[in-house]
């Protein structure tokens, strides 16, 4: 094992610098952070996953989970135990919730315990930035609510510019559940931010009021939204978010939303496939065309997930130390 | 017994529209002389006489406050102490606390138990329905005897059309109003409420879609407005909407008055002073129902406060603990208190020109009461000394640390005007110090 952060060559980015010491959102971030954090994303990716990349010895991060996620949360775990890290995590799913404990009193029982950084997942849009008000270390928001999931738009951004090259100028199309998706709102800041060409496709009952303020166009037929995509990017369908008067059924939004053949040849015929995962496939997406390893960046997204997360976990410890010393 | 005299106050009544620097004389609980010149001979015997300077200040009638709500955590004589700090003579609560107020009993009860010659009156509203399925009238015949002042199921729109037709018909024989919190609860969504998160949090629009919460849209107010005048058209019955808070809420409402329909409606300082602007920090006291609206819909509820669409201003008053707001806003607790932020607030519309000192005193005095039809003391000679002194341009800032009620959406505003003194029934019953130290001697 070679400890190849020690050996830092020319092409090897330093760890980045940001201007907050929390991840809540991509909204508000500049696009030199942005840029900034993929290139040592990217750098990570490249690493043989034996590299000795463990520079945050002692360093502890309470991974808190209060609603479900396998993914997020071993992507995360992964990220961290490759720098060195320790990790625990806690899942508070209905626990304290159901015990009556305020979220304030869970923040600072786990304040008490000293972490350095606390990795959040919450259903409720905007609970990161609660914690981050009340405790004294570092947030990663890891999802909340509807509202953002930024390390998620970070590593579709890498898995992106590692298959097209760049982003600026890439038409886009986000497509499915825009109104309850995070994925979506931290997709569209991040890429609208990068210069990308941002389309969102959806049924009406799925589209989000006054989106096109966010910089985007807005379709709601498939073959419209989607031609000359370079980027076709699937959301789950969010039936728990969801009353029952959004979708009729998942046979009729396939019908019209779910990606096929016969859709998709109406985008660049180069044109990738990205789904953040879990997918329904007959709902969504095709399951050819999930499987199909030429246009389907959907594991990709994946492995990109653990990179993009050692680059924010890093440089929110670089962050941290900066504020605490001013 | 003792004299009061008030020098050179400005003694600012609404009713009558007298507007003139005055010496005001009570004695006892009457006021017993209202006159340009100091009248000597209003003062008999050798009684002890207290003058207060009072050049530069205002005197005008109690503020009668038409919208509170207790909840179930606050003490209503606490609410008191508080009000009459404020300026607040009269107040009406609403009836969806805890004991519910569905009953002739429980209103007799809480007008009795807040009985004080020296505090706050209060009067209550009943609930309109017996239960919160909102299907069965209650006993508005018998609750109106024992007092209460109109029929309303608080912060939950009356939403059965039949019941609400019902209502007002039955209303209208007793002469009290129906007051409605105009909302299509199914299309804000909050009906589904198995799932907290369907439920709608804010105003619907770019906000809302950038925050991540469900929005409220503006029309589930005016959907519900537009249903109701229709109903007050076929029953003849007084209809009053309470805190208008949107454009079209505000366009329908002057239609159907000018149309001659027996409608008023009343807003809340929130609706005239904020927009929904203020959530992008997700700060959960400015989560109220209805939500804070465009800056469009804002100066639409000031449109409406000029030209005398809106007839009332209310606190809406909904004290919530720190507990239930420290949360994520989807979990935290809805409302923001408010009695202690009416007056000067209402005050900040006459310091930006938007109306006259009396239109806003009227705003919160006089037409609360007779949107109601109670008496209240006028500021007459004769009458019962029940008023209050203030300060018009007193600088300075709220602060929520240094208010008795939270949460305020108005933390660090800087605002004018400040409540000096508050008289109920000739009794000093808040006076505060700067005017303790204008007794001449």
């Amino acid at each position: 094992m070679v400890n190849v952060l020690k050996n830092k060559s020319k092409n090897s980015p330093s760890p980045v610098k940001l201007s907050s010491p929390h991840l809540l959102a991509i909204e508000g971030m500049q696009k030199s952070e942005i840029e900034e954090l993929l290139d040592r994303a990217d750098y990570f990716a490249n690493l043989d996953k034996h590299s000795n990349t463990k520079i945050l010895s002692g360093y502890v991060i309470l991974n808190v989970f209060f609603e479900n996620s396998t993914r997020t949360r071993v992507s995360f775990e992964l990220a961290a135990r490759r720098l060195g890290a320790e990790v625990i995590n806690i899942s508070l799913i209905n626990s304290s919730i159901k015990k009556g404990e305020s979220l304030l009193d869970t923040a600072s029982t786990l304040n008490a315990m000293r972490p350095d950084l606390l990795i959040v997942r919450h259903p409720h849009s905007g609970a990161p930035l609660l914690f981050a008000d009340y405790l004294n270390c570092s947030i990663i928001n890891a999802g909340d609510g509807r509202h953002e999931h930024p390390t998620q738009a970070l590593l579709d951004a890498l898995t992106i510019r590692r298959r097209v090259g760049f982003l600026e100028g890439l038409k886009i199309s986000i497509c499915g559940d825009i109104a309850n998706s995070r994925v979506a709102r931290s997709n569209i800041h991040l890429l609208t931010t990068m210069g990308a060409e941002v389309r969102c496709v959806a049924p009406p009952t799925l589209m989000p009021s006054s989106l096109e303020n966010l910089g985007v166009k807005c379709f709601y037929k498939m073959k419209e939204g989607i031609k000359d995509a370079d980027v076709v990017m699937l959301l789950r369908l969010q039936n728990e978010r969801m009353s029952g008067t959004e979708n009729p059924s998942e046979r009729e939004y396939f019908k019209f939303f779910g990606l096929d053949e016969n859709k998709l040849s109406f985008a660049n015929s180069n044109a990738v496939i990205m789904h953040p995962g879990p997918m329904n496939r007959g709902v969504e997406i095709a399951s050819v065309l999930a499987d199909d390893t030429n246009r389907s960046l959907i594991k990709t997204q994946v492995e990109m997930g653990v990179a993009v997360r050692m680059s924010i976990i890093e440089a929110l410890n670089h962050t941290k130390y900066k504020f605490l010393k001013k | 017994m003792t004299y009061t005299v008030f020098k050179s106050v400005q003694v600012c009544n609404p009713v009558t529209n007298f507007n003139e620097i005055s010496d005001v004389i009570i004695h006892n609980d009457k006021i017993i002389s209202i006159s340009k010149k100091f009248n000597k001979k209003a003062i008999k015997g050798d009684n002890k006489v207290i003058f207060y300077d009072c050049n530069g200040l205002i005197m005008a009638p109690g503020i009668v406050d038409m919208r509170v709500n207790l909840g179930k955590t606050e003490n209503l004589e606490l609410t008191q102490e508080i009000a009459i700090k404020n300026g607040i003579t009269s107040m009406v609560i609403l009836p969806n606390q805890t004991p519910k107020l569905n009953n002739p009993s429980i209103i007799d009860h809480i007008q009795r138990q807040s009985e004080n010659s020296m505090l706050t009156k209060v009067r209550v509203y009943g609930a309109a329905t017996k239960d919160d399925q909102g299907l069965e009238i209650s006993e508005l015949g018998l609750m109106s005897e024992m007092g209460a002042v109109g029929f309303t199921n608080g912060n939950k729109s009356i939403k059965n059309s039949l019941v609400m037709r019902r209502l007002m018909s039955y209303a209208s024989m007793i002469d009290r109003p129906i007051i409605q919190h105009a909302e299509d609860d199914d299309l804000s969504g909050l009906t589904q409420a198995s799932t907290t998160s369907i439920k709608g949090e804010m105003n619907e629009g770019e906000i809302s879609t950038r925050l991540g919460l469900i929005g409220i849209p503006s029309c589930a107010e005016v959907i519900m407005i537009e249903r109701d005048i229709r109903l007050a058209e076929l029953t003849g019955a007084h209809y009053h909407i309470a805190h208008v808070s949107t454009r079209d809420g505000v366009d329908v409402i002057r239609k159907a008055k000018k149309k001659g329909l027996n409608i008023t409606c009343d807003t809340a300082p929130p609706y005239f002073s904020l927009n929904e602007t203020s959530l992008l920090t997700y700060d959960t006291s400015y989560k109220l129902s209805p939500p804070l609206r465009t800056d469009e819909d804002r100066l639409a509820i000031i449109e409406g406060i000029q030209d005398g669409t809106i007839d009332a201003i209310a606190s809406d008053h909904r004290a919530r603990s720190k507990d239930t707001k420290i949360q994520p806003f989807s979990a935290a607790s809805i409302g923001a208190a408010g009695i202690e932020t009416l007056f000067f607030l209402t005050l900040e519309l006459v310091h930006k020109k938007i109306i006259n000192l009396s239109q806003a005193i009227s705003m919160i005095t006089i037409n609360p009461t007779k949107i109601l039809k109670i008496k209240e003391p006028a500021l007459l000679e004769n009458e019962t000394a029940t008023f209050i002194i203030f300060d018009k341009n007193y600088k300075h800032q709220i602060n929520k640390n240094e208010l008795k009620t939270s949460p305020t959406p108005f933390n660090g505003r800087q605002v004018k005007g400040k409540i000096l003194s508050t008289f109920i029934n000739g009794n000093p019953s808040y006076v505060n110090p700067i005017l303790k130290e204008k007794i001449i001697k």
